[in-house]
């Protein structure tokens, strides 16, 4: 109960202090926030960014957005509210203020799996009516068809994410080993190194139970085939032959003893640690992985390399890798919705991209940015993410998170050896069926 | 009978008194309490606009009646504040009992060991994961010494339970202790002084006559400590996720993750009353038992 509580404290807090509030800037009308635009039509006026960190620890790159901005659109002010850096956090402050009708932000940064889930529980507002078509097309081609929920567009792309394989150019040299194509190559090799006392361990993922092991999963299981929901969301497809071979051979990298049994409770964090600490050859993770490994504090700077993942053998490569990344949503409640589009569609264009590609280190989602030369070679993880084959997770399906806690919680299970390949897959299977047809926890 | 007119007006005057605090309790406690029970019991949807409640239903309760996660939940929880609050009761009389006897430095033996209790959960279970770790950590460092690699403690679901209710006693075995200790001190002293005149020795003077006499504050202890147990929320998160699977998943994640994750406000408040249900009648039974026992004494 105690959680309960404290958890609707602040929606009904809120709920007061709106009313309180409203109630003050009523008769303190004329503020700049008020103001939503001015006689010439221009949206001017002051708007809140509800925005969590992105791009290099060392810089603060929203900062330098919201001064680019304001110096490019005269008359509309941008306050930064810092959001919690942990996605689930974020998520569940978002949903108890914009539930609660609070307008204290305009604009705020969400990830790629929300729109559906959003979108359905309407707390974004859809953008089509904002924003015309030609705005839309200038994105990678898929990306605005993934943030679509029932022919809506939810949210606006501001960066993409994928998936990469980091590997150790010292140790392939040493050892005269080419750098792995395929999930079996890369497990032999490993081998190899550990054999040799190269290095302590082979490979390094996310198989914690969490969102970024169904990543990881998904991953593994389209490199040999599977998938985990069919086309129309209506049925599981995680109980397959193709699945029970890419779960096998992920919990095979952990009884070989390539992968460390501890990778069952990795994160991000820890999987990257191990790498810039020097003790495993091979990781799996994403864009700024790369530049933290070669950054000061890392162990191995200089020595990574950076390339597609593999796939299985017999299947043509690379591998696939998810997409990831982050969006701008537009609270349905906002004050001044005019210059919230006005920030939004700036986010979205040529100067914000090339910002955030060159000083944010992350992949822009304009194309035009993403394959201008420049940009290209500011950053050595662009041109092999042009050349990445893409799967995203089944989050077009508003109960994602369901669906996704489903494989999350049975693929860890599994992959500690707690239940078989087999009856995890199965578990998985019916846990979805009930997600998609709304049954059940 | 003017002195009960008196009683009773300043026993009015109280309430006015304490009206204000009483409404901000009522605002903030008891508003959401009922509000979720209500949830619980309702087609809930979720909007922009707030949340929508319409109709009286069980579809919600019978959601979690036919779910296995559901189930787990409860067992894990009810076991884990079984076996954690009972170890912290032992552990903390214990240390109380020392305490008490110590002459110079308790204060500063009170202050230290209240530093488990004072760290932030969140703070205290980040760094018990870089105990447990098992690539970097420094149990893994122990049993390595030991010749034992590779121990995985958070991988398998009965390690990561007993690491998690381990870095729970580390934590509020002290405030069981204090709790204790403000008891012991409070026993007076001419009954066992009278006891020893009569040739009792010390174990029979614990048992019978002290361990006894402490039993409120043990009750209260016990009590604080059953309510915290079954709120558990910020170690699992941290620490486990509620892995490995689902197997540390406590009631209070699972409601966290069903409410917060999922959208299915209907379930999620459920989830909330039935474990305030499952306390209460916990929390019932444990005083129901523990005045039979002092009845017994009395009588």
């Amino acid at each position: 109960m105690r959680f309960i509580s404290s958890r609707l404290i602040p929606v009904a807090a809120l709920a007061t202090c709106l009313a309180t509030v409203a109630g003050c800037s009523s008769s303190g009308s004329g503020t700049a926030a008020g103001a939503a635009q001015s006689p010439g039509g221009q949206p001017k006026g002051t708007i809140t960014w509800y925005a969590n960190q992105f791009g290099p620890t060392s810089t603060d790159v929203r900062k330098t957005l919201i001064t680019a901005f304001e110096k490019a659109d005269q008359g509309i002010t941008v306050n930064l509210e810092q959001a919690p850096s942990d996605t689930d956090t974020f998520r569940s402050s978002l949903e108890t203020q914009i539930a609660g009708g609070s307008s204290s932000f305009d604009v705020y940064n969400g990830d790629v799996t929300w729109p559906a889930q959003f979108g359905k529980a309407g707390l974004a507002q859809p953008l089509n009516s904002y924003l015309s078509s030609s705005f839309w097309s200038q994105f990678s081609p898929g990306l605005v068809s993934s943030l679509t929920y029932q022919g809506k567009v939810m949210a606006v792309p501001i960066f993409t994410d994928n998936a990469f394989l980091f590997y150790r150019k010292d140790l392939l040299a040493k050892a005269h080993l080419p750098v792995p194509t395929t999930w079996q190559q890369l497990q032999s090799e490993a081998a190899t190194l550990q054999k040799d006392h190269l290095v302590k361990y082979g490979f390094a993922a996310q198989f914690d139970s969490y969102e970024g092991l169904t990543c990881d999963w998904t991953e593994f299981a389209a490199d040999a085939g599977a998938s985990s929901v069919n086309p129309a969301g209506t049925a599981s497809t995680i109980d397959s032959p193709q699945a029970v071979q890419a779960l096998d051979f992920m919990r095979g990298l952990i009884t070989s003893g390539v992968a460390p049994s501890a990778t069952t409770t990795f994160q991000e964090q820890q999987s990257e640690s191990l790498f810039t600490s020097g003790q495993v050859a091979f990781l799996r993770n994403w864009t700024y992985a790369y530049a933290d490994s070669n950054g000061s504090g890392s162990k191995v700077a200089g020595d990574v390399g950076i390339t597609n993942l593999p796939t299985f053998a017999g299947q043509s490569g690379p591998g696939y890798s998810v997409t990831g990344g982050w969006n701008l949503y537009l609270n349905p409640h906002s004050k001044n919705t005019p210059a919230a589009v006005a920030f939004m569609k700036w986010m979205g264009g040529t100067q914000a991209q090339t910002i955030i590609a060159e000083q944010g280190g992350e992949i822009p989602t304009v194309a035009s940015v993403l394959h201008d030369p420049a940009v290209q070679a500011s950053n050595p993880a662009f041109p092999i993410a042009a050349k990445n084959k893409l799967n995203a997770r089944p989050s077009f399906v508003a109960a994602y998170s369901k669906v996704s806690e489903a494989i999350y919680t049975n693929v860890n299970a599994a992959l500690t050896g707690s239940v078989s390949t087999q009856s995890a897959l199965s578990a998985a299977s019916q846990q979805i069926g009930s997600a998609l047809s709304n049954t059940g926890l | 009978m003017a002195a009960n007119t008196l009683e009773r007006r300043a026993a009015r005057r109280g309430w006015v008194f304490a009206s204000p605090a009483l409404l901000v309790v009522g605002a903030v406690m008891i508003f959401p309490v009922i509000f979720s029970v209500v949830m619980s019991l309702s087609n809930v949807s979720v909007t922009g606009n707030g949340i929508g409640l319409s109709g009286i239903t069980g579809a919600n309760y019978s959601v979690l009646v036919h779910a296995p996660r559901f189930w787990h939940a409860v067992e894990f929880t009810v076991v884990y504040t079984a076996c954690t609050v009972t170890v912290e009761t032992v552990l903390g009389t214990m240390i109380a009992l020392v305490l008490e006897r110590l002459q110079a430095g308790r204060g500063w033996m009170m202050a230290l060991m209240l530093l488990p209790w004072t760290l932030i959960t969140v703070v205290s279970a980040e760094l018990w994961g870089y105990i447990y770790n098992g690539v970097y950590g420094v149990l893994d460092a122990i049993t390595q010494a030991f010749g034992v690699p590779g121990v995985n403690v958070l991988g398998t679901p009965v390690s990561a339970a007993v690491a998690m209710g381990v870095a729970d006693i580390w934590k509020t075995t002290p405030f069981v202790a204090i709790m204790v200790l403000a008891g012991l001190v409070m026993l007076p002293d001419d009954v066992t002084e009278a006891a020893r005149v009569d040739g009792a020795g010390a174990w029979t003077i614990f048992w019978r006559i002290r361990l006894p006499l402490l039993r409120p504050a043990l009750a209260v202890a016990v009590m604080f400590r059953i309510l915290q147990a079954f709120g558990l929320f910020d170690l699992p998160y941290v620490l486990t996720q509620g892995g490995p699977g689902t197997s540390t998943e406590s009631l209070a994640l699972l409601g966290y993750r069903v409410l917060f994750n999922d959208l299915d406000f209907g379930p999620g408040a459920a989830i909330a009353a039935s474990t305030a249900l499952i306390v209460l009648v916990v929390c019932l039974a444990f005083l129901k038992v523990f005045r039979a026992q002092v009845g017994e004494q009395k009588g």
